[in-house]
Protein backbone atom coordinates (compact mmCIF):
# COMPACT_ATOMS: atom_id res chain seq x y z
CA UNK A 1 0.00 0.00 0.00
CA UNK A 2 2.65 2.65 0.26
CA UNK A 3 4.47 1.54 -2.43
CA UNK A 4 1.01 2.28 -4.12
CA UNK A 5 1.03 5.51 -2.59
CA UNK A 6 4.48 6.86 -3.23
CA UNK A 7 3.90 5.76 -6.61
CA UNK A 8 0.69 8.47 -6.54
CA UNK A 9 2.74 11.16 -5.16
CA UNK A 10 5.38 10.23 -7.78
CA UNK A 11 2.35 10.90 -10.65
CA UNK A 12 1.22 13.58 -9.53
CA UNK A 13 4.26 15.25 -8.61
CA UNK A 14 5.38 14.52 -12.46
CA UNK A 15 2.05 15.93 -13.54
CA UNK A 16 2.50 18.93 -11.72
CA UNK A 17 6.00 19.90 -13.56
CA UNK A 18 4.73 18.66 -16.46
CA UNK A 19 2.96 21.96 -16.47
CA UNK A 20 5.82 23.72 -15.74
CA UNK A 21 7.58 21.81 -18.52
CA UNK A 22 5.19 22.87 -21.10
CA UNK A 23 5.43 26.52 -19.90
CA UNK A 24 9.04 26.37 -20.94
CA UNK A 25 8.54 24.30 -23.96
CA UNK A 26 9.88 26.55 -27.33
CA UNK A 27 6.29 24.98 -28.67
CA UNK A 28 3.75 24.94 -25.69
CA UNK A 29 0.31 23.33 -25.78
CA UNK A 30 -2.15 25.66 -25.22
CA UNK A 31 -3.65 24.95 -22.09
CA UNK A 32 -6.66 27.20 -22.52
CA UNK A 33 -7.66 25.72 -26.05
CA UNK A 34 -8.78 22.46 -26.24
CA UNK A 35 -7.24 20.24 -28.85
CA UNK A 36 -8.97 18.38 -31.56
CA UNK A 37 -7.94 14.92 -33.11
CA UNK A 38 -7.26 15.17 -37.29
CA UNK A 39 -10.54 13.32 -37.92
CA UNK A 40 -12.55 15.87 -36.12
CA UNK A 41 -10.58 18.82 -37.67
CA UNK A 42 -11.93 21.09 -40.38
CA UNK A 43 -11.48 19.27 -44.11
CA UNK A 44 -11.28 16.15 -42.92
CA UNK A 45 -13.62 13.81 -44.78
CA UNK A 46 -12.23 13.69 -47.70
CA UNK A 47 -13.31 11.69 -50.51
CA UNK A 48 -10.52 9.62 -52.08
CA UNK A 49 -9.39 10.62 -55.44
CA UNK A 50 -11.05 14.14 -54.41
CA UNK A 51 -9.48 17.61 -54.93
CA UNK A 52 -7.37 18.95 -52.09
CA UNK A 53 -9.50 20.08 -49.04
CA UNK A 54 -7.10 22.68 -48.02
CA UNK A 55 -9.26 26.17 -48.89
CA UNK A 56 -8.01 28.33 -51.66
CA UNK A 57 -6.59 31.85 -51.31
CA UNK A 58 -6.36 33.76 -54.97
CA UNK A 59 -3.37 35.84 -55.96
CA UNK A 60 -5.36 39.01 -55.85
CA UNK A 61 -6.17 37.84 -52.18
CA UNK A 62 -2.81 36.78 -50.99
CA UNK A 63 -0.57 39.58 -52.48
CA UNK A 64 -1.99 42.30 -49.75
CA UNK A 65 -1.26 39.64 -47.03
CA UNK A 66 2.24 39.36 -48.56
CA UNK A 67 2.46 43.28 -48.92
CA UNK A 68 1.59 43.32 -45.33
CA UNK A 69 3.25 40.36 -43.84
CA UNK A 70 0.06 40.03 -42.18
CA UNK A 71 0.60 36.06 -43.62
CA UNK A 72 3.36 33.76 -43.87
CA UNK A 73 4.14 31.90 -46.96
CA UNK A 74 5.56 28.38 -47.64
CA UNK A 75 7.00 27.34 -50.89
CA UNK A 76 6.71 23.75 -51.29
CA UNK A 77 8.50 23.06 -54.02
CA UNK A 78 12.21 21.94 -54.66
CA UNK A 79 15.20 24.03 -52.63
CA UNK A 80 16.44 24.69 -56.76
CA UNK A 81 12.85 25.91 -58.04
CA UNK A 82 12.39 28.00 -54.40
CA UNK A 83 16.35 29.80 -54.79
CA UNK A 84 15.38 30.23 -58.68
CA UNK A 85 12.54 32.54 -57.54
CA UNK A 86 9.84 32.79 -54.73
CA UNK A 87 7.12 34.97 -53.01
CA UNK A 88 8.33 37.92 -50.94
CA UNK A 89 9.40 36.58 -47.43
CA UNK A 90 8.69 32.71 -48.11
CA UNK A 91 10.13 29.79 -46.50
CA UNK A 92 10.93 27.00 -47.91
CA UNK A 93 9.12 23.68 -46.17
CA UNK A 94 8.80 20.59 -48.96
CA UNK A 95 6.61 17.62 -48.21
CA UNK A 96 7.35 15.50 -45.14
CA UNK A 97 7.88 16.40 -41.36
CA UNK A 98 7.48 19.78 -40.70
CA UNK A 99 11.06 21.05 -38.99
CA UNK A 100 9.80 22.67 -35.58
CA UNK A 101 11.74 26.03 -36.64
CA UNK A 102 9.69 26.24 -39.26
CA UNK A 103 6.41 26.40 -36.91
CA UNK A 104 7.85 28.15 -34.67
CA UNK A 105 8.07 31.01 -37.32
CA UNK A 106 4.61 30.34 -39.01
CA UNK A 107 2.46 30.19 -36.00
CA UNK A 108 3.51 33.97 -35.79
CA UNK A 109 0.60 34.36 -38.31
CA UNK A 110 -2.82 34.24 -38.61
CA UNK A 111 -3.03 32.65 -41.59
CA UNK A 112 -0.34 30.50 -43.98
CA UNK A 113 -0.77 30.61 -47.52
CA UNK A 114 0.78 27.33 -49.12
CA UNK A 115 1.78 27.41 -52.62
CA UNK A 116 4.08 24.85 -54.80
CA UNK A 117 4.31 25.25 -58.92
CA UNK A 118 1.78 22.80 -59.57
CA UNK A 119 -1.84 24.35 -60.72
CA UNK A 120 -2.99 20.69 -58.76
CA UNK A 121 -0.78 22.04 -55.99
CA UNK A 122 -0.39 18.50 -54.86
CA UNK A 123 2.79 19.17 -52.82
CA UNK A 124 1.01 22.72 -51.50
CA UNK A 125 -1.96 19.96 -49.99
CA UNK A 126 0.27 17.84 -48.66
CA UNK A 127 2.59 20.41 -46.53
CA UNK A 128 -0.92 22.39 -46.28
CA UNK A 129 -2.62 19.02 -44.17
CA UNK A 130 0.88 18.24 -42.51
CA UNK A 131 0.58 21.84 -40.99
CA UNK A 132 -3.00 21.12 -39.94
CA UNK A 133 -1.70 17.85 -38.03
CA UNK A 134 0.95 20.46 -36.26
CA UNK A 135 -2.28 22.30 -35.13
CA UNK A 136 -2.69 25.49 -37.23
CA UNK A 137 -6.27 26.27 -38.07
CA UNK A 138 -5.43 28.70 -41.13
CA UNK A 139 -3.80 27.18 -43.79
CA UNK A 140 -4.22 28.29 -47.27
CA UNK A 141 -3.35 26.87 -50.38
CA UNK A 142 -2.29 29.64 -53.27
CA UNK A 143 -5.20 28.76 -56.19
CA UNK A 144 -2.81 28.76 -59.88
CA UNK A 145 0.35 28.11 -57.74
CA UNK A 146 3.66 29.94 -58.29
CA UNK A 147 2.81 30.50 -61.97
CA UNK A 148 -0.44 32.42 -61.36
CA UNK A 149 1.82 34.45 -58.20
CA UNK A 150 4.13 35.55 -61.54
CA UNK A 151 1.93 36.08 -63.60
CA UNK A 152 0.30 38.67 -61.77
CA UNK A 153 3.21 40.58 -61.14
CA UNK A 154 3.33 40.12 -57.53
CA UNK A 155 6.23 40.77 -55.10
CA UNK A 156 8.83 37.67 -56.33
CA UNK A 157 12.56 37.61 -54.81
CA UNK A 158 15.13 34.73 -55.52
CA UNK A 159 17.74 33.05 -53.73
CA UNK A 160 18.42 30.52 -51.32
CA UNK A 161 16.39 30.14 -47.90
CA UNK A 162 18.51 32.20 -45.31
CA UNK A 163 16.03 31.08 -42.68
CA UNK A 164 15.49 27.59 -43.72
CA UNK A 165 17.22 24.81 -41.92
CA UNK A 166 19.35 27.07 -39.45
CA UNK A 167 16.71 28.65 -36.94
CA UNK A 168 18.45 31.29 -36.67
CA UNK A 169 16.79 33.86 -38.70
CA UNK A 170 13.66 32.93 -39.44
CA UNK A 171 11.61 35.60 -40.68
CA UNK A 172 14.64 38.38 -40.80
CA UNK A 173 14.29 38.91 -44.46
CA UNK A 174 10.62 40.72 -44.41
CA UNK B 1 22.98 -12.10 -10.94
CA UNK B 2 19.28 -10.90 -11.00
CA UNK B 3 20.63 -7.62 -9.08
CA UNK B 4 22.51 -6.77 -11.82
CA UNK B 5 19.73 -7.69 -14.10
CA UNK B 6 17.22 -5.65 -12.51
CA UNK B 7 20.27 -2.96 -12.53
CA UNK B 8 20.20 -3.01 -15.83
CA UNK B 9 16.23 -2.88 -16.32
CA UNK B 10 16.35 0.41 -13.99
CA UNK B 11 18.86 2.18 -16.07
CA UNK B 12 17.27 0.58 -19.18
CA UNK B 13 13.62 2.04 -18.31
CA UNK B 14 14.94 5.63 -17.09
CA UNK B 15 16.85 6.15 -20.24
CA UNK B 16 13.60 5.25 -22.35
CA UNK B 17 11.11 7.78 -20.14
CA UNK B 18 14.07 10.44 -20.20
CA UNK B 19 14.67 10.26 -23.63
CA UNK B 20 10.82 9.85 -24.37
CA UNK B 21 10.15 12.91 -22.75
CA UNK B 22 13.54 15.12 -24.08
CA UNK B 23 11.79 14.09 -27.90
CA UNK B 24 8.38 15.72 -27.03
CA UNK B 25 9.49 18.91 -24.60
CA UNK B 26 10.67 20.86 -27.86
CA UNK B 27 7.37 20.66 -29.51
CA UNK B 28 4.58 19.94 -26.89
CA UNK B 29 1.86 21.43 -29.15
CA UNK B 30 2.60 18.59 -31.74
CA UNK B 31 2.78 16.03 -28.82
CA UNK B 32 -0.44 17.36 -27.79
CA UNK B 33 -2.23 16.98 -31.42
CA UNK B 34 -0.83 13.50 -30.98
CA UNK B 35 -2.53 12.76 -28.13
CA UNK B 36 -6.02 13.85 -29.21
CA UNK B 37 -5.65 11.64 -32.37
CA UNK B 38 -6.07 8.45 -29.81
CA UNK B 39 -9.62 10.33 -29.34
CA UNK B 40 -9.97 9.10 -26.01
CA UNK B 41 -9.90 12.44 -24.05
CA UNK B 42 -12.60 15.23 -24.29
CA UNK B 43 -10.16 18.25 -26.32
CA UNK B 44 -10.34 20.60 -23.26
CA UNK B 45 -8.61 17.89 -21.47
CA UNK B 46 -5.58 17.10 -24.15
CA UNK B 47 -3.28 19.80 -23.51
CA UNK B 48 -3.11 19.04 -19.53
CA UNK B 49 -2.59 15.39 -20.21
CA UNK B 50 -0.01 15.30 -22.95
CA UNK B 51 1.28 17.59 -19.91
CA UNK B 52 0.84 15.35 -17.52
CA UNK B 53 2.64 12.47 -19.29
CA UNK B 54 5.58 14.47 -20.30
CA UNK B 55 6.06 15.46 -16.65
CA UNK B 56 5.40 11.86 -15.32
CA UNK B 57 7.75 10.50 -17.61
CA UNK B 58 10.56 12.65 -16.18
CA UNK B 59 9.93 12.28 -12.89
CA UNK B 60 9.96 8.46 -13.22
CA UNK B 61 12.83 8.55 -15.56
CA UNK B 62 15.29 10.42 -12.76
CA UNK B 63 13.55 8.79 -10.08
CA UNK B 64 14.80 5.69 -12.08
CA UNK B 65 18.01 7.37 -12.63
CA UNK B 66 18.69 8.22 -9.21
CA UNK B 67 17.69 5.45 -7.13
CA UNK B 68 15.14 7.22 -5.21
CA UNK B 69 12.02 5.65 -4.81
CA UNK B 70 12.74 3.25 -6.96
CA UNK B 71 9.83 0.39 -6.57
CA UNK B 72 7.14 3.16 -6.34
CA UNK B 73 8.65 5.29 -9.82
CA UNK B 74 8.77 1.75 -11.36
CA UNK B 75 5.48 0.72 -10.42
CA UNK B 76 4.23 4.58 -11.81
CA UNK B 77 6.39 4.10 -14.98
CA UNK B 78 4.29 0.79 -15.11
CA UNK B 79 0.98 2.12 -15.43
CA UNK B 80 1.85 4.48 -17.63
CA UNK B 81 3.37 1.88 -20.06
CA UNK B 82 0.13 0.12 -19.30
CA UNK B 83 -1.77 3.22 -20.16
CA UNK B 84 0.20 3.80 -23.37
CA UNK B 85 -0.86 0.30 -24.12
CA UNK B 86 -4.19 0.20 -23.70
CA UNK B 87 -4.50 3.86 -25.79
CA UNK B 88 -2.55 2.10 -29.19
CA UNK B 89 -4.65 -1.20 -28.59
CA UNK B 90 -7.66 1.09 -28.56
CA UNK B 91 -7.37 3.27 -31.33
CA UNK B 92 -5.76 0.07 -33.60
CA UNK B 93 -8.90 -1.89 -33.25
CA UNK B 94 -11.00 1.24 -34.01
CA UNK B 95 -8.93 1.46 -36.97
CA UNK B 96 -7.43 5.20 -35.89
CA UNK B 97 -4.82 5.71 -38.47
CA UNK B 98 -2.26 7.72 -36.26
CA UNK B 99 1.26 8.64 -34.99
CA UNK B 100 1.97 7.15 -32.08
CA UNK B 101 3.75 9.85 -30.66
CA UNK B 102 6.10 8.35 -28.45
CA UNK B 103 9.70 9.57 -29.31
CA UNK B 104 8.89 12.36 -31.22
CA UNK B 105 8.83 11.86 -35.24
CA UNK B 106 6.17 10.66 -37.49
CA UNK B 107 6.10 6.93 -36.38
CA UNK B 108 3.22 5.18 -37.25
CA UNK B 109 1.60 3.48 -34.64
CA UNK B 110 0.82 -0.71 -34.96
CA UNK B 111 1.08 -3.78 -33.57
CA UNK B 112 4.28 -3.70 -33.19
CA UNK B 113 4.07 -0.59 -30.90
CA UNK B 114 2.56 -2.20 -28.97
CA UNK B 115 4.32 -5.67 -28.68
CA UNK B 116 7.64 -3.04 -27.31
CA UNK B 117 5.30 -1.50 -25.27
CA UNK B 118 4.33 -4.71 -23.74
CA UNK B 119 7.68 -5.29 -23.62
CA UNK B 120 9.08 -2.65 -21.59
CA UNK B 121 6.34 -3.34 -19.09
CA UNK B 122 8.73 -6.55 -18.13
CA UNK B 123 11.53 -4.93 -17.05
CA UNK B 124 9.13 -2.05 -15.00
CA UNK B 125 6.90 -5.09 -13.20
CA UNK B 126 10.18 -6.58 -12.56
CA UNK B 127 11.47 -3.36 -10.77
CA UNK B 128 8.40 -2.25 -9.31
CA UNK B 129 8.23 -6.19 -7.53
CA UNK B 130 11.65 -6.85 -6.53
CA UNK B 131 13.42 -3.89 -6.35
CA UNK B 132 16.40 -1.59 -8.24
CA UNK B 133 19.39 -4.02 -8.46
CA UNK B 134 22.98 -3.29 -7.17
CA UNK B 135 22.67 0.18 -5.35
CA UNK B 136 19.38 -0.34 -3.49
Amino acid sequence: MRILLQSLALTAAGAAAGLAMNAASPRPARLSEPVRSAAEAAGACKLPGAAGVAPRITVQEATPLCIACSAAFVDARSAVDFAAGHVVGAIHVPPGPVPLQALLHLERFRTVVVYDGDPGSAQAEAVAAALRDRGMTDVRVLAGSWGAWQAAGAPGESGPCATCGTGLTFGGGR
Amino acid sequence: MIRWLLLAARLFLAGIFLWAAATKLPDMATFATDVANYRLLPPALVPWAASAVVGVEVVVGLALLAGVWLRPAALAGALLLAFFTGGLSQALLRGIDLTCGCFGGNDPATWLTVVRDLAMLVPAVAVAWRGGGANR
